[in-house]
């Protein structure tokens, strides 16, 4: 319990520090969010409706530490404010628009990848020279090393556009609409493949990578051999014994992976016109909208934090020597 | 009709006029202004109202309405709703739109507007200003009936949207594709022939050309590289295109505050060096012409006086030995490396800004860089994110910026934004046009002469007249006029302009032209 609260209290510690550096950061960028809107319309405003517009989105507030007493009060509400490149709707809207989609294929992905990859590791230590282990770690890090936008374009051109066995963009076919049935479900899948499946595709090798080599060194430990020398179950050893120690370092990568969902994914939306926040981010940051770019850092800093806190509790449950101390 | 005009990969649903970031159509769509610049007739097209009249020395302008106009819901559209609409502006500073401009700021014109009665809408000037009437007659009209119980318009998303446009209904509003129907009780009997406009989300421009390409859409706006190749090929009988150079012409902007200048004989020496045909060919994959030396785009055939173009070809035409000795003549000698020099010994070295990711610009940069060389200026290519380029053009804080210019019905906003004390500001602070700071006094009379009269033979004669100061004194160096993207599939709709039936620009690009409800309201399904 002790534990727990210590790392509880870390995490809010983290937390503040993040909110911090999130009202800083984009303060300290080049340029004026008001100029950013003023180009969209090239010309066809004067400074002085400029001055106006500025003075409309509250850029002219006060001092420094007032804005930030502000922002951390708005913060802890869970206001962020209106956004400036989707003005006037609030932060919180913008961000709803995609999140659900973005958690989907990128959660799904992520589980995905790191399932098979750690499964596909187990294997190929277990049988060390096999086909397994001589073709597929090699094969999966050239396949990662592709830059990915490449990888998807050519998938998305191959199988959607030349092919069509695939949609060409969304996350559903826009005849439906979002409602839970057979129809809707079996359209989001299907529209999730060729997405999902590029993203697998590019990161399952570090997971194999990782799951291999963990497992090779955890092989060579004694209880391994006193638990064959027991004369028990090969599957037993395998996953009971061997590849529960071993996943310890991928539990840990996995935890940041999944906190990294919500950045993480923008060229694969970009790429499927795949409805999610990754390109929000690009939006926000090219529109200088302080607003938006604080809600999404903000996301994603506490999506990692919260992924680490689970890992800390599957680490309790995974490793006893955890709870000792 | 599937439609591809603005690029997001979500959106979020906002149909407020008066501000950024709207829904298409929102504006020119959804609401409709009182009438028309049709730029390829160089015309305007009654449309809530029926006409206008020019009174008392041109201080007042009274627009016509007509009286059978309803707004989406059934309630008539009065006088009232046009008085209200204008006045808004004046009661919630930051709106936006051409109405801005009329009742705000420094630059506000308008006194007072009135409804003497339901179909009469009266403009009282502070003082004479013809050109406001394109800002008028332009400004998208909102009903007081709904508008006037909205405690903050800046603030208001404006979900289900009342207008008198063609298209009002929004019948399907998600994520990644909406809807917006016809509204039922539009003035036009029997139009729009089109049931409604179909949204579906691209995030970039790739996207949005696959689904181009591939048929899916009936009416985009987007820039393909080699249409030609790439989409015309695909299916010649119903794929078209037709890039009108009516934008704002793309201008070589120099620091005309600075050395070497402020010297009339450098800047068209420059102009000189530039190689517009490959500019226009490499970085503009040849949709667009070089620009000539009025630097007017082509969406000013009223007043473009060919005279002045051909007096002023010389300044659009390569020719590195004239504008050799042109520099030689100015006292810059060449130093070390064939490299000009001030009289002071300063070498003519500089950066040209441009935007990075904007890359037509970026290409156009280079080859200008090239053609700078060799005229012994060395310019380097400076990409920039974009606020921090545009912080730079509008502080006056750059010696060499590409940049894009001012556009209007007239050629008065081109020139008032190239050389005049009206859109004049000091060196360091924020200027929205008149970036390279040029002040012609000749032009100043100029514009005050166009701006006082509302003859359109006395404009065409003062226009020319501008057209010569400009030529004369050429305070920023034009490139070529922007074009404007449009594509068009015949596969389920017809009647869509093009060359052959140039009856409107059809382009639907982000918030939209005036013209596009010429076409919304002629294209049927087939």
């Amino acid at each position: 319990m002790g534990f727990l609260l210590r790392r509880i209290g870390f995490y809010v510690l983290a937390a503040w520090a993040s909110l911090t550096l999130n009202f800083f950061l984009p303060r300290a960028m080049p340029g004026d969010p008001a100029s950013a809107i003023f180009a969209r319309f090239q010309g066809r405003l004067q400074p002085e409706q400029l001055q106006a517009l500025r003075e409309a989105f509250g850029f002219t507030e006060g001092p420094l530490f007032q804005q930030y007493a502000t922002y951390l009060t708005h913060a802890l509400r869970g206001d962020f404010g209106i956004s400036i490149s989707a003005f006037p709707a609030p932060v919180t809207t913008v961000i709803a628009t995609g999140l659900q989609w973005t958690l989907l294929l990128g959660g799904l992905a992520t589980v995905l990848s790191f399932t098979l990859g750690s499964l596909l590791g187990v294997i190929g230590a277990w049988r060390r020279g096999g086909l397994v282990d001589s073709i597929m770690p090699p094969l999966l890090i050239f396949i990662g090393a592709f830059p990915y936008f490449f990888l998807a374009m050519l998938a998305l051109y191959f199988f959607s556009f030349y092919l069509g066995w695939f949609p060409l963009r969304h996350a559903y076919s826009s005849e439906l609409r979002p409602e839970v049935s057979l129809a809707f479900v079996g359209s989001v899948l299907y529209h999730l493949v060729l997405p999902a499946s590029t993203v697998v595709l590019v990161s399952i090798g570090g997971w194999v990578l990782g799951m291999r080599n963990t497992m090779i060194s955890v092989l060579s430990e004694d209880y391994i051999v006193m638990a064959e020398a027991k004369g028990l179950p090969e599957r037993r050893i395998m996953f009971r014994y061997a590849a529960r120690n071993a996943l310890l370092p991928n539990v840990t990568s996995f935890g940041m992976a999944l906190g990294f969902v919500i950045s993480g994914l923008l060229l694969t939306e970009i790429v499927f016109s795949y409805p999610g926040v990754g390109y929000l981010l690009i939006k926000a940051v090219a529109n200088l909208d302080y607003p938006l770019m604080q809600g999404l850092f903000l996301m994603i800093t506490f999506s990692v934090l919260a992924a680490n806190l689970v890992v800390d509790l599957l680490y309790v449950r995974l490793d006893p020597r955890v709870r000792v101390r | 009709m599937t439609v591809s005009a603005q690029q997001q990969a979500t959106w979020v649903r906002n149909f407020n006029p008066f501000v950024g970031d709207n829904r298409f159509p929102t504006v020119n769509g959804v609401y409709e202004p009182l009438m028309i610049y049709n730029t390829i007739k160089g015309e305007l097209v009654p449309w809530l109202a029926t006409g206008y009249e020019w009174g008392d020395g041109n201080r007042k302008l009274t627009f016509k309405l007509r009286d059978d106009v309803q707004w989406s819901d059934g309630q008539p559209f009065t006088a009232r709703d046009v008085v209200f609409t204008f006045n808004l502006f004046k009661e919630h500073t930051g709106l936006q739109g051409p109405g801005g401009q009329a009742m705000t700021g420094e630059t506000a014109y308008i006194e007072s507007v009135t409804a003497p009665d339901d179909t009469t809408v009266e403009f009282t000037f502070a003082q004479a200003f013809t050109p406001g009437l394109y800002d008028i007659a332009n400004q998208n009209i909102v009903p007081e009936h709904i508008w006037k119980d909205v405690a903050d318009p800046l603030k208001f998303t404006n979900e289900n949207p009342v207008g008198t446009g063609p298209f009002t209904e929004v019948a399907v509003f998600q994520n990644q594709v909406y809807e917006v129907h016809r509204n039922p009780n539009y003035w036009q009997p029997g139009k729009p022939a089109v049931q409604g406009l179909r949204f579906p989300a691209y995030p970039g421009n790739d996207q949005a050309n696959l689904a181009t390409i591939n048929g899916e859409n009936d009416w985009a706006g987007n820039f393909i590289p080699d249409i030609e190749q790439t989409f015309v090929a695909k299916d010649p009988e119903h794929f078209g295109y037709w890039f009108p150079s009516t934008g704002a012409t793309v201008m070589l902007y120099l620091n005309t505050t600075r050395a070497p200048f402020d010297n009339v004989d450098v800047r068209k020496a420059i102009s000189m060096a530039l190689n517009r045909d490959q500019i226009v060919e490499v970085a503009m994959y040849g949709y667009t012409h070089p620009a000539d030396a009025t630097g007017l785009s082509d969406a000013y055939p009223n007043y473009k006086s060919e005279r002045v173009v051909q007096a002023g070809s010389e300044l659009v035409t390569r020719n590195i030995e004239r504008a050799n000795q042109l520099l030689d003549a100015a006292g810059l000698t060449r130093g070390a490396g064939g490299i000009r020099q001030l009289p002071d010994g300063t070498p003519l070295r500089y950066d040209l800004n441009v935007v990075s990711g904007w890359t037509d610009w970026v290409s156009a940069c280079q080859i200008m860089a090239q053609n700078l060389r060799e005229v012994g200026i060395e310019a380097t290519v400076r990409t920039y994110d974009f606020s921090a380029w545009f912080e730079r053009v509008q502080k006056g804080d750059f010696d060499m910026s590409i940049g894009w210019s001012s556009g209007g019905a007239t050629p008065f906003n081109y020139y008032r934004s190239q050389m005049s004390q009206r859109s004049f500001r000091p060196v360091g602070e924020a200027a929205g046009e008149n970036w390279h700071r040029y002040v012609s006094q000749r032009a100043d009379e100029l514009l005050n002469q166009f701006a006082a009269t509302s003859d359109l033979a006395e404009q065409q004669q003062i226009a020319e007249q501008l057209q010569q100061t400009f030529v004369d004194e050429l305070p920023a160096v034009p490139l070529f006029p922007g074009p404007m993207w449009y594509e068009y599939n015949t596969r389920r709709f017809e009647g869509f302009p093009n060359e052959e039936n140039p009856y409107a620009v059809g382009s639907p690009f982000g918030m939209g032209t005036p013209e596009q409800l010429i076409l919304m309201t002629t294209v049927k399904p087939k």
